[in-house]
């Protein structure tokens, strides 16, 4: 609307820019206080550029904390959700897809709706089951519950992923005498690579970011994942916040770039029929 | 569809090329690949299904079961009660202070990150180079984990080292620029800045994206009709962005809703309160009071609330195309 004309163009560049900054401000922020000393951290009044560099926050953080504890957690827990959420979703998504049998919609609907629950919503009787089972303070208690919750938005991606891959190419595999399971590993998995990486990228985000599982199936630590070990530095007398910094940074970077490169496919996928136009 | 987006692949193994000469086996006739084989479709939706059913419709069927019970400390179901439970919820002030601030909470929240969500999607959608990058830019909040980035914002606020009030100061706009998780009144407006902050991204691209799907040829014919940029906005982006609109909205009720990580990492609820939503308040009546009961009633009536939104989702989702 404001593209006429250089002037209205430099205006809305500035704007952005401006924007841009009020929103990345939190980060701005971290890479500050990370780089900066502790006495740097709590000078007043406080500064931007850190005077020395305190890259041993990283280190020390590492040696006094149980960081390494808290990442592996994270990895363990977000790489099996991952590939279970992957093992499950595949088949339903391409059922979905592609079969033509009684109570589809339904299905379909159930799908759909589940991806729109809160895991608070279940989180009572879930504990229970936990409990039950005696899944707590376990890897696999947190893996199931983060599946759960990443399981009914993969199968409603993939199969629409799957949906927009023409038939013919498979109904040529057929005649050439794959088998269904042929088909699907060989053809169907392949061309639809990329809505099968936003399945895998989007079920180890989910398990990564998780915080409510975490808080409600552990007590120990060494099965604390970072998003919840990460809350003990703020106390309430005492804060580690050139730790926290670091911790953060680290904990949040790799997922950021694999959010990069299943974003358009997110959007795509949650806007559905709206965007297609 | 926009750059890429996922157009249907081109690529096919020169060996599978579909050939008009080949004779179809019977079997594969017609729309032969969606033919019944319903059992195979069940074959391969079993083992989701049954997994969903296990944690997820299950639970759901206990906490509703629960709702109507009286509960021991540990959470066992000790004897019917009715609505006993219900009523005792409903008799507490807190509680419906907290339900009127749950939706408070979402209507604001919602409201704000759609206008910030507008701003920024038609920011974007004039070309520029490193426009992309811009874009990129603001995708980095959704990107970043919800529980760390909250905490982050305790730090941003910090009343004595917060760079965020030294940068106020410094930039002239305030002197005494206030305690933001100190303040009562203030702590609710802070709390809901970051749920919106994280909002803002979803928001932008969904709208973003809504915006670039509408043809380009009704902006070449406004051109010829002399329309000015104002008239194009109202009468072309707006009614061509509807659709996505109202999902976008939609979508955005049913997480601000459901935002546990920023309230509970940021203040608890507190202070006495205040920053409470049905949410945070369900997860701490349960686990950190172990009223059960009540808890339940909560998620039946969170359940509720979801279900209805999901439903105009699937309405909205399913009436164009599939």
């Amino acid at each position: 609307m404001l593209s006429r004309g250089r002037v209205g163009r430099g205006f809305v560049i500035f704007i952005t820019i401006v924007l841009i900054f009020f929103l990345l401000f939190p980060f701005f922020v971290t890479i500050s206080t990370m780089l900066k000393p502790a006495r740097e951290i709590y000078a007043t009044p406080p500064y931007w550029i850190p005077k020395g560099l305190a890259l041993y926050n990283f280190v020390n953080m590492w040696k006094f904390h149980p960081f390494a504890q808290y990442f592996t957690t994270s990895a363990i827990v977000a790489f099996s959700t991952t590939a279970l959420t992957t093992l499950l979703c595949v088949p339903a998504a391409y059922a979905l897809a592609r079969f033509r049998f009684k109570g589809k919609k339904i299905f379909f609907f159930a799908f759909l709706a589940i991806q729109m629950f809160s895991p608070i919503v279940v989180i009572i009787s879930l504990f229970k089951i936990m409990v039950f089972l005696q899944l707590l303070n376990t890897y696999f208690g947190l893996i199931l519950a983060n599946t759960v919750f990443a399981l009914s938005f993969c199968t409603w991606m993939l199969s629409g992923y799957f949906k927009t891959i023409p038939l013919d190419i498979e109904e040529a595999a057929l005649i050439d005498g794959c088998s269904r399971l042929q088909t699907i590993q060989r053809i169907m998995i392949p061309i639809s690579a990329p809505g099968v990486a936003t399945v895998l990228i989007y079920s180890f985000i989910l398990a990564w970011n998780d915080l409510i599982f975490a808080l409600a199936f552990t007590t120990s630590v060494n099965k604390t994942p970072v998003t919840l070990g990460i809350q003990n530095f703020v106390g309430r007398f005492y804060s580690q916040w050139d730790y926290l910094t670091c911790a953060a940074f680290l904990a949040t970077i790799p997922v950021v770039v694999m959010f990069l490169f299943i974003e358009r496919q997110l959007v795509t996928g949650i806007a559905g029929g709206a965007v297609k136009g | 569809m926009q750059e890429g987006g996922r157009d249907p692949p081109s690529y096919r193994p020169s060996c599978l090329q579909t050939r008009e000469e080949v004779k179809l086996p019977a079997r594969l006739k017609g729309n032969s690949l969606q033919a019944s084989e319903a059992k195979l479709a069940y074959l391969f939706l079993m083992p989701a299904t049954l997994f969903l059913c296990a944690f997820m419709f299950f639970p759901i069927f206990r906490v509703i079961q629960s709702s109507f019970y009286a509960t021991d400390k540990l959470g066992g179901l000790s004897h019917f009660a009715g609505l006993e439970n219900y009523v005792t919820l409903f008799k507490q002030s807190t509680f419906r202070m907290i339900l009127f601030q749950s939706v408070y909470w979402t209507v604001l929240a919602v409201a704000i990150k759609t206008l910030f969500g507008l701003i920024l999607a038609s920011l974007l959608n004039v070309e520029y180079r490193g426009r992309r990058f811009a874009r990129t830019l603001i995708v980095i909040p959704w990107a970043s984990s919800a529980p760390i980035s909250a905490i982050l914002w305790i730090w941003v606020y910090h009343s004595e080292f917060g760079l965020l009030n030294h940068s106020l100061r410094a930039l002239g706009i305030t002197q005494n620029p206030p305690i933001w998780l100190g303040t009562p009144g203030l702590v609710f407006y802070s709390v809901i800045w970051v749920d919106i902050w994280l909002g803002i991204p979803f928001m932008t691209l969904v709208f973003l994206a809504g915006m670039q799907a509408v043809s380009v040829d009704l902006y070449e014919a406004a051109n010829v009709e002399g329309a000015n940029a104002l008239q194009k906005y109202y009468h072309i982006t707006v009614p061509g962005i509807r659709d996505v609109l109202l999902i976008a909205t939609l979508l955005s009720t049913l997480w601000t809703f459901n935002d546990f990580n920023t309230i509970y990492v940021m203040t608890r609820g507190g202070p006495v309160n205040s920053t409470h939503i049905i949410i945070t308040y369900l997860y701490m009546t349960t686990f950190e009071r172990l009223r059960w009961g009540q808890g339940a009633v909560m998620a039946v009536i969170t359940l509720i609330i979801l279900s209805f939104c999901a439903w105009i989702y699937s309405r909205l989702y399913f009436r164009k195309g599939d």
